[in-house]
């Protein structure tokens, strides 16, 4: 059995009264994708900016391969909700800002490193587009690609969709499954419930920053759901059942 | 009549050149320091940013042709012993940097954190993150208020006639003073002023296009 990837240990982070997150624990293998799901407010994307050392943990400790990590080390590549793509620079220059200014490589080779990153998220012919000339779904394929192109140890995706409407979603979520499929190690904030299940080796429910249930998906969405989870994810089935039986 | 008029014309075509150098100076000058106050009030601490607010919001406070006698007038007991010309290059570096600063600082304000945040996980250095991203995408945001700020500085230099800068106003006032012809000259100055800020108006939307063109798409 290997060592785990990414180690949470009594994550805890607390502002002023407000617990965010309390005590969480989490280990995550090497390969695997896990999907955290819960109610708006409930620590997911305090607990993805806390494993990335975006924001500050009142507790607890975030190990990647044994190392404390700060943002920016290489460890952890976050994508987040609005792309974040810098407007002035076009796709291909926003993926080798990084790789110039970090890793010290040559102009040519890093406009080469970020046409394959680009070519991985399917967008290999449009690396001289500035982020305006993209639609949103292209816009997070380049923001993956930018991230990718670190090769960060564990991805994490914060609400990646969210911006975007279904038809462009499907895009993107395409591109994460693909790279689920490739054995990159991440973690994904999403409300795409049915994105999440197919995803996610383990899904983690959050709320009011306790991890309530943390399982294979065909649990945690199925029989053995514990009753918030199951009160959760009645609204998405009731959905989803609406549209089978239309 | 026409030949006030003529003369008026004469004097303002005189004084024009110092205009433009001691408007150009001022606006390069106000822009540099304005830049150098606008970032330390985002970036530094507040022990260091608030004296910089107290002075920007004085002078953003008391009317210019206040500060301009303060300076030429006032400097002299505190050891401040300017000529015309350099008073009124400091005073409208000043005047104008108060201003540009604060178009600066919400520059800073409004490039969104996400951006430097992404820039932050992917491990580019502080500095480099506001050289290369902060910078270029606040220019696109401050370019059209720093442009029209500097085309209202340009009327500014008016007032520094006051202080005895042999400027635009200065000289076609002499011609006033020499011949009564009053409304012959200010209808001279108000056309020449409307003038001067039609032309910088379209010079500086000219140059912001291209600058614009050069930053983003």
């Amino acid at each position: 059995m290997s060592a785990p990837i990414l180690s949470v240990r009594a994550l805890e982070r607390r502002v002023g009264d407000v617990e965010i997150l309390r005590r969480i624990d989490l280990d995550v293998m090497p390969g695997e994708a896990i999907g955290v799901i819960g109610p708006s407010g409930s620590g997911k994307s305090s607990l993805l900016r806390c494993i990335a050392g975006l924001d500050e943990v009142s507790g607890g400790a975030v190990m990647v391969e044994g190392r404390q990590t700060r943002p920016g080390d290489g460890a952890v590549g976050m994508v987040f909700q609005q792309f974040n793509l810098w407007p002035h620079l076009t796709a291909r220059e926003n993926v080798a800002l990084a790789l110039k200014l970090v890793r010290r490589m040559p102009a040519a080779d890093a406009a080469a490193k970020a046409d394959a990153a680009l070519a991985r998220v399917g967008l290999g012919a449009l690396g001289g587009r500035k982020p305006a000339a993209l639609s949103g779904g292209q816009q997070q394929r380049v923001a993956i690609a930018r991230t990718l192109a670190m090769e960060p140890r564990v991805l994490l995706f914060d609400e990646p969709t969210a911006a975007l409407d279904p038809e462009l979603t499907t895009e993107v979520l395409d591109v994460i499954r693909d790279l689920a499929a490739a054995g990159t190690t991440m973690l994904v904030v999403s409300h795409e419930m049915g994105f999440i299940a197919r995803l996610s080796t383990r899904v983690v429910f959050l709320d009011h920053g306790v991890v309530v249930q943390a399982a294979p998906p065909a649990a945690l969405f199925g029989a053995q759901a514990e009753p918030r989870v199951r009160s959760f994810l009645q609204t998405y089935l009731d959905r989803v059942a609406w549209a089978r039986d239309a | 009549m026409i030949a006030a008029l003529l003369e008026s014309f004469a004097a303002a075509a005189r004084g024009l050149p110092l205009t433009l150098a001691i408007w150009g100076a001022g606006v390069a000058t106000g822009l540099a320091l304005g830049f150098v106050i606008g970032a330390v009030r985002f970036f530094a601490p507040a022990a260091l940013s608030w004296p910089l607010a107290a002075v920007v919001e004085a002078v953003r406070g008391v009317p210019f042709l206040v500060q301009c006698f303060l300076l030429y007038f006032g400097g002299p007991f505190i050891g401040i012993d300017l000529t015309p010309i350099v008073a009124g290059w400091v005073a409208l570096s000043v005047y104008g940097a108060a201003y540009f600063s604060e178009v600066f600082r919400a520059g800073f304000m409004a490039v969104p954190p996400g951006h430097l945040e992404a820039a932050r996980m992917l491990g580019i250095p502080r500095n480099q993150a506001v050289l290369r991203i902060m910078l270029p995408m606040m220019a696109l945001a401050v370019l059209p208020s720093l442009a029209n700020l500097a085309v209202i500085l340009i009327k500014e230099t008016a007032i520094l006639s006051i202080i005895t800068v042999p400027e635009l106003t200065f000289r076609v006032q002499g011609v006033g003073s020499a011949t009564f012809a009053f409304a012959e000259t200010t209808l001279v100055l108000a056309l020449v002023y409307w003038a001067l800020v039609e032309a910088t108006a379209v010079a500086s939307r000219h140059a912001e296009r291209r600058i614009a063109r050069a930053l983003a798409a």
